[in-house]
């Protein structure tokens, strides 16, 4: 054997600079834009402000089955003929809610751009929405959403969620809706979600090579039509924090692992320890090294992988942990993981822990930022954050300058162990004794 | 011809593509692009679940895992840091031919990358404890649990292979093996694996990215070139199979589903074949979007399938006639025999009535996007050239794959949907356990 036993330093190091980005008004619409020279495929997104958060209470899942309606035909074409025209570009349609936007994008050969952005318009615009069809849409999520929850996760979602938030909260009821909420959506809800939302010109981000393209010609085609105004977003909603450990325990008899929900509430994503809350959830459970994975994965055998993470948006955040466990090591495993959320807040991160966690997060913004589809995704995080065009070099610089002081001031102030809501998602006549001696805390049946 | 032909590529390749063979026998691949300072080190070993003897199934997958706990001049769990530490991305993948490492770094790291994967190369069976294989293991037996046992639906493929290749073939048997081969691994299985196969003859190297050949061949060198071939590496067992199956196969499951579903299955053609290519395309005619046969007709249509829930596609595999695979799911009140027959009538159809020119040009304009998203990034386009360098002997033959996929007729569709006749179907069903709420 001849290895070199020497491990090589870094080469020198070469600046990475975030595409240029264009802005151009049109038709009472923006388009913001990436130059993105060479690249095959170009991608374009409609950014609307019509999320999950826009849905009466009782019918969330009406943004989801608006979504799906949109390729049921338009006012000038059935669905088969547009589904035809679309795919025949070899583009397909991808519609995304979450809590602070609707987006509807495509990705094409860049030469093809302009005839998609045009079929993605007109779907988004100018949707037939006939009442058979979207009665039929709703039907068929709601059997999908009855599918989604036959699988362990989404009920242990929803418990948590329910828990940090309340029922009365829209925050509080899962972001697609759960199958009872999708099946009372109605024809009416549908049609006036999209008359009051996805008549309003939004935002075109467009990600690729724009020697090719015409900013002006997409943005005609995507505001063609757009009338309304752009409506003040509502402020953060707080972080109460609870004053003692809850364990909710959500039946799946026969399940061979529990699956396991860990979290509290925390900041929204303006909040200014961003960046060092960031770098906390990395050196937790963010990365493969974290002390979570560490722990509970290559020391124990546990399980196959945990993570943790700060999920934040425009109002609100959320701190959670999410694993699976086999079943007989339940307990033990909880009581390992929330060992290792107050060690961390007691004791902060260390330099080589954070090295770690500050040159990852950084380098992934070179990693992952190599497609059209990645690139426009950074776009919509700058307009939904009303984020400089320089974030992204900004944001690597603040990553590589967090300190250990910063970085563990933040863990003790965002990390609340002894607040923590606590689900298992499991067979609970084989855990329940086991949870109750554990004394993580009180154990309540969740009705999910 | 139609009025709005999808534009055709001269090649899927258009980046440079250098090759080297270190006298190890190491094949070493380079293609350039300066884009962005973003460099992909890109392993493929010629191993993977088709060489696993009877009694050690699931030993090349979880000897990948064993990849990632030290060699002898990296501790256990540094691998993982220091990629991670320098801002890169990695993973590994086995499948039923072969296992695959990659990470992507900032270019600066290049030669980190490297030096890793010489060291576990050349150096991990010093490093190999009984302590790492218990812990794997466990890893392994949960992955399972998570992946396959916990879910619906989640076991389809491992029961599909087994009624598609006999017992004794290579594919036969599912990646992931079962929970008493991983049980009986033993250390010493694990160190005469890595000894026969884990070899610099036995691999390819792809770097993509912000390098020249020049570089990338001088590193390699530097850290692989010392490593020592194996002269008596296994020929890999047969694959070959005379023809489709003559007999029809079906299997039942019953269990806790939240609705039937059904899974039509053929063996077709080696990946790489003309045969396969039009597999490819006929799939995607097929089962691939809304304007999909199977769409049009079963999930609008006929409404007897979720719409989320249908699809057909082939499986790649390349040292034997490849799986395609259609499946569908039944909407609420539609019984499984139902959905079975409508499948089965929109597959046969694809040998009755030929595809239009506007279903070609579709599937085509779909496969013509997703080559080129698999070719957005360095790691998509390393994975496509150390594939194409480990099965087929040239990295250059890539550019062809999207050329041939194009010149792909309705006669060629015709005559791949001839083969698929239901005297060599085979048919998996699964239904929900009466008395097992939704």
């Amino acid at each position: 054997m001849s290895l070199v036993a020497t491990r090589p330093g870094p080469g020198e190091s070469r600046p990475y600079t975030f595409p240029d980005i264009q802005r151009v008004s049109v038709a009472g619409g923006e388009v913001v834009a990436a130059h993105l020279p060479g690249q095959h495929l170009a991608t374009a997104a409609l950014l609307l402000d019509a999320g999950g958060a826009r849905e009466s209470a009782g019918r969330e899942g009406t943004a989801t089955v608006l979504a799906k309606c949109l390729e049921e035909g338009t006012t000038t074409r059935d669905s088969a003929a547009y589904a035809l025209a679309l795919e025949g570009l070899g583009a397909e349609l991808s519609t995304s809610v979450d809590w602070d936007s609707f987006r509807v994008g495509v990705s094409v050969p860049v030469a093809l751009l302009p005839r998609a952005v045009t079929l993605l318009a007109e779907a988004a615009r100018t949707p037939r929405l006939d009442p058979a069809d979207v009665a039929r849409v709703r039907d068929d999520e709601v059997t999908a959403l009855r599918m989604d929850w036959a699988q362990p996760g989404p009920r242990a979602d929803a418990a948590l969620r329910m828990d940090l938030f309340g029922a009365a909260e829209r925050y509080g009821r899962p972001l697609h809706g759960d199958p009872t909420s999708v099946a009372a959506v109605t024809v009416e809800d549908v049609t006036a979600f999209h008359e009051s939302w996805l008549k309003r010109p939004g935002v075109l981000l467009v990600a690729g090579d724009l020697d090719q393209l015409d900013l002006a010609e997409l943005g005609a085609a995507a505001f063609a039509g757009a009338t309304g105004e752009p409506t003040a977003p509502a402020g953060p909603l707080g972080v109460p924090i609870a004053t003692g450990r809850r364990v909710l325990l959500v039946d799946r008899p026969g399940s061979v692992q529990s699956t396991l929900r860990l979290g509290h509430r925390a900041p929204e994503r303006a909040n200014p320890d961003y960046v060092a809350m960031t770098l906390v959830a990395t050196v937790l459970g963010g990365a493969f090294t974290s002390r979570l994975n560490h722990l509970i994965r290559e020391v124990k055998g546990y399980t196959y992988g945990i993570r943790s993470d700060f999920a934040m948006t425009r109002r609100f955040g959320r701190f959670g942990i999410s694993t699976s466990v086999q079943t007989a090591v339940t307990a033990p495993a909880l009581t390992d993981t929330i060992g290792e959320v107050t060690r961390t807040r007691l004791d902060g991160v260390t330099e080589e822990e954070l090295e770690v966690a500050r040159t990852w997060r950084a380098g992934q913004l070179t990693v992952d930022m190599q497609t059209s589809g990645s690139i426009a995704g950074a776009l919509a995080t700058l307009v939904v954050h009303g984020l400089p065009d320089d974030y992204y070099a900004t944001l690597r610089r603040s990553l590589l300058d967090a300190t250990v002081a910063e970085v563990s001031a933040a863990a003790a102030r965002h990390l609340h162990p002894d607040g923590l809501t606590v689900v298992v998602e499991g067979d609970a006549a084989v855990i329940r004794d086991e949870l109750v001696a554990g004394g993580l805390g009180e154990v309540v049946d969740a009705e999910v | 011809m139609s009025a709005q032909p999808a534009p055709v590529a001269e090649t899927g390749y258009p980046w440079p593509i250098e090759t080297a063979r270190l006298d190890n026998g190491l094949r070493v691949v380079v293609s350039e692009d300066h884009t962005a300072p973003v460099v992909c080190v890109n392993l493929w070993y010629d191993v993977g679940s088709r060489h696993e003897p009877a009694g050690q199934t699931g030993f090349a997958h979880l000897f990948e895992h064993l990849m990632f706990e030290g060699s002898v001049h990296v501790a256990k769990t540094e691998h993982m840091r220091l990629i991670q530490g320098s801002g890169g991305s990695l993973n590994a993948t086995t499948n039923p031919d072969r296992t695959n490492y990659f990470e992507t770094l900032p270019v600066e790291h290049l030669e980190l990358g490297l030096w890793l994967e010489a060291d576990r190369m050349g150096g991990l069976v010093p490093a190999l404890t009984q302590e790492t294989l218990d812990n794997q293991r466990e890893v392994v037996k949960n992955e399972r649990r998570q992946r396959y046992d916990n879910v619906p639906y989640g076991d389809a493929w491992l029961r599909l292979l087994p009624l598609l290749y006999p017992p004794g073939h290579p594919y036969h048997h599912a990646t992931i093996g079962s929970m008493e081969d991983l049980n009986a691994a033993s250390l010493e299985t694990f160190k005469a694996f890595h000894q026969q196969y884990y070899a610099p003859n036995n691999a390819v190297l792809t770097v993509a990215g912000d390098v020249t050949p020049a570089e990338v061949f001088a590193l390699a060198e530097k850290y692989f070139g010392a490593l020592e071939s194996v002269s008596d590496i296994p020929p890999a067992p047969r694959g070959h199979i005379t023809g489709a199956a003559t007999e029809p196969i079906r299997e039942t499951v019953t269990g806790k589903v939240p609705a039937p579903r059904v899974y039509l299955s053929h063996r077709t053609h080696p990946f790489g074949t003309a045969g396969y290519d039009a597999i490819t395309v006929l799939a995607t005619v097929l089962g691939s979007g809304r304007g999909s046969r199977l769409y049009q007709r079963l999930a609008d249509g006929a409404r007897i399938a979720q719409p989320d829930y249908i699809g057909a596609y082939g499986v790649d595999l390349a040292h034997a006639p490849a799986p395609l695979i259609v499946t569908a799911t039944a909407k609420d009140g539609v019984d499984a025999e139902r959905l079975a027959a409508g499948v089965a009538e929109v597959l046969d159809s694809m040998a009755t009535e030929p595809v239009t020119e506007a279903e070609l040009e579709r599937a085509k304009a779909l496969l013509t996007t997703s080559w080129w998203r698999q070719m957005s990034t360095v790691g998509g386009r390393a994975d496509t050239l150390s594939r194409y360098a480990t099965q087929f002997g040239d990295a250059t033959s890539a550019a062809y794959r999207l050329p041939q996929w194009q010149s792909v007729t309705a006669g060629d569709i015709l005559d791949a949907a001839r083969t698929l006749n239901p005297e060599s179907r085979v048919t998996l069903t699964y239904l929900p356990d009466e008395g097992t709420d939704q």
